[in-house]
C-alpha cells in the first residue's frame, strides 16, 4: 500500500458537508423563485420554510467549527488572500491542463491550488453576503424600508448566481474530472496519496514532508 | 379586447365609504370591528377615515386629508386601492406568477400560486399589496384589488361593473373602456380648468405606462399625498432586467462549459494513457 498523507481534518470535512447539504437546500429551494413553472412548489411558503431551515444549518455550523478550529481557521482565511505571481501562472496553464491534461507549464501548488482558492474566496465572500442579506430579509422584512429590501434581494441573487454556478464547478471538479481523482477522497476519508499530493499540491507536500503542523 | 380602467373623480366623491363597504362585501373580506370584547382597540386618531390603513381585508378605502392652502382649510377624499399599472412593478418581480395583466389591462392576481415572498409588496410604488406574515416561519400571503377578477367571484367575466364602481351613488367612480375615460376625464379637467383650477390634471393617464385606475385631480397629486411620477424601483429592473438573465447565462454557459470539458479532457488524457501504455509495454 502506497503512504497517504492527512489532507483535511475531522472537523474540517464535517463543516464541508455540513455546508454543502445545506447549501444544496438553500440552491435549489431558492432556484424555485427564477423559475415560474416550479412556483407550485414555493406554493404556502412551503419552500421558505425549507430554505430558512437550510439557513440556520449553513449559518450555524461555522460558527461552531471555527472557535473549535481556530488555528485551520486562521490558515484557511490567510490562504484566501494570499496571491501572487505564480497564480497568473497557474491561471495561464490552466485550460492546457484541464482540458489536455498537459501539466508540464503548471507552477507547484500549496495545499489548495489557485483556482481552489478563487473558490474558497468565493465561498468565503458570497457566505458572509449570504448570511447578511439573508437575515435583513428575514427578521427586518416587516420593519425596514422596502429599497433596502430589494436590494437586499439583489445582492443575495448576486451571491447565488455566482456561488451557484461555481459550486457546479466545484461539484464537476470533485467528482468527474478525470484528473482529480483524489480530491474526492480528501473530503470523504481525509487522506490523499502522497504521489497524489506530490503531484497536485508540491509545495504543501513539501511542508507535509518536514512534519509541519499544515493540515486544514 | 378594448382595455377597461376605473376612473375616479373626487371632486364629486362625498367619502360615503360604500365602495370600501361593497369592495369587503363582495370579496368577503371580514374584518374585526374593534370592539372591547374581540380585543382590537380602537382609538381616535383625530379622523373619520377608518380602518386607518389597507390590510390583507381591506383592499380600497378612503383616505382623507386636511390640509390649508392660504388659510383655507380643505378637506381632501382619496382613493386608496390597487392603480392597475400598465408597468407594473408587482407583475415584474412576481416570481410564480401569481400576479399578471389581465386581458383587459389590469393586474390579477392568482391567490392559489402566492409564495408570500413579498416582492411585490416592496416594488409597489403606490404602497397597495398587504400581508400577514410569520416573521419567523416567514409563512405570509398577499392580497390586494383584483379589480373584482378574483376566480369565483369574477364581477368582469360576467360584464358587470366592479363592486366599488356599482355602489357609489354619485357617480365618483366609473367602469368603462379606458380610451371613453381617458376623453371623460380629460373633459373634466378642462372644465375644473376653465372653473379657476388651473393645476388640475388627469393622474394616470400616462403614469407608469398608463394606469387602469385614473383620477381627475383639481390639484397637484402631491395635495393628494399621491406619488408625482412613480416609477418601478431601479432595484426592481437592475435585478429583473439586468441580473437574472445574466444568472441564467453563465448558469447555462457553466453547464455547456463543463460538459464540453468532460468530453475533451476524457478524450485526451485516454489517449495520454494508451501512449504511455503502449510505451511502458
Amino acid at each position: 500500500m502506497s503512504q497517504e498523507v492527512e489532507k483535511y481534518s475531522k472537523p474540517t470535512r464535517i463543516l464541508h458537508w455540513a455546508h454543502l447539504v445545506s447549501f444544496c437546500i438553500l440552491f435549489l429551494t431558492g432556484l424555485v423563485l427564477f423559475i415560474p413553472q416550479l412556483g407550485f412548489l414555493a406554493q404556502d411558503s412551503v419552500t421558505r420554510v425549507i430554505h430558512r431551515i437550510g439557513a440556520a444549518i449553513f449559518i450555524i455550523a461555522p460558527l461552531i467549527y471555527i472557535p473549535m478550529n481556530w488555528g485551520a481557521t486562521k490558515r484557511g482565511i490567510k490562504e484566501a488572500f494570499s496571491w501572487g505571481a505564480s497564480d497568473i501562472g497557474w491561471l495561464k496553464a490552466a485550460p492546457r491542463y484541464y482540458f489536455l491534461g498537459d501539466e508540464k507549464d503548471m507552477p507547484p501548488q500549496g495545499s489548495m491550488n489557485t483556482g481552489q482558492r478563487l473558490w474558497w474566496l468565493i465561498v468565503l465572500v458570497s457566505g458572509v453576503v449570504f448570511t447578511v442579506t439573508g437575515l435583513i430579509m428575514w427578521f427586518a422584512k416587516t420593519s425596514a424600508p422596502a429599497a433596502l429590501l430589494q436590494w437586499m434581494v439583489f445582492f443575495h441573487d448576486v451571491a447565488f448566481i455566482l456561488a451557484g454556478t461555481m459550486l457546479l464547478l466545484h461539484i464537476y471538479l470533485g467528482l468527474f474530472h478525470p484528473l482529480m481523482n483524489e480530491a474526492w477522497k480528501s473530503i470523504y476519508k481525509g487522506n490523499i496519496s502522497a504521489e497524489y499530493a506530490k503531484k497536485h499540491h508540491a509545495k504543501w507536500y513539501e511542508e507535509v514532508a518536514k512534519g509541519r503542523e499544515v493540515k486544514s | 379586447m378594448a382595455e377597461k380602467a376605473i376612473l375616479y373623480d373626487p371632486t364629486r366623491c362625498t367619502a360615503c365609504r360604500g365602495c370600501q363597504a361593497a369592495c369587503k362585501q363582495w370579496n368577503e373580506n371580514n374584518e374585526y370591528i374593534p370592539t372591547v370584547e374581540n380585543g382590537v382597540q380602537s382609538a381616535n386618531w383625530g379622523s373619520y377615515e377608518n380602518p386607518p390603513d389597507l390590510s390583507p381585508t381591506t383592499w380600497l378605502k378612503m383616505k382623507f386629508r386636511e390640509i390649508d392652502p392660504g388659510g383655507k382649510v380643505r378637506w381632501l377624499f382619496i382613493r386608496r386601492s390597487c392603480m392597475h399599472c400598465t408597468d407594473a412593478g408587482c407583475v415584474k418581480v412576481c416570481p410564480s406568477k401569481a400576479l399578471y395583466h389581465h386581458e383587459l389591462g389590469f393586474v390579477a392576481y392568482n391567490k392559489d400560486l402566492c409564495t408570500g415572498c413579498g416582492y411585490c409588496i416592496e416594488a409597489c410604488p403606490f404602497d397597495v399589496p398587504r400581508s400577514e406574515r410569520n416573521i419567523f416561519s416567514g409563512i405570509a400571503k398577499m392580497d390586494k384589488c383584483t379589480l373584482c377578477t378574483t376566480p369565483g367571484l369574477d364581477r368582469i367575466a360576467e360584464g358587470w361593473e366592479p363592486a366599488c364602481v356599482k355602489t357609489c351613488p354619485t357617480n365618483a367612480l366609473q367602469y368603462d373602456d379606458r380610451d371613453k375615460l381617458v376623453a371623460e376625464g380629460r373633459k373634466r379637467v378642462e372644465a375644473l380648468k376653465a372653473a379657476g383650477w388651473t393645476n388640475a390634471n388627469l393622474y394616470g393617464e400616462n403614469e407608469l405606462g398608463g394606469l387602469h385606475v385614473m383620477y381627475v385631480l383639481d390639484d397637484h397629486p402631491s395635495v393628494y399625498a399621491l406619488p408625482v411620477n412613480p416609477q418601478v424601483s431601479a432595484a426592481t429592473v437592475a435585478w429583473q432586467d439586468a441580473i437574472q438573465p445574466l444568472g441564467w447565462a453563465v448558469g447555462g454557459l457553466t453547464i455547456l462549459g463543463l460538459g464540453l470539458n468532460y468530453l475533451v479532457a476524457r478524450a485526451n488524457i485516454n489517449r495520454e494513457k494508451e501512449k504511455k501504455d503502449v510505451a511502458g509495454s
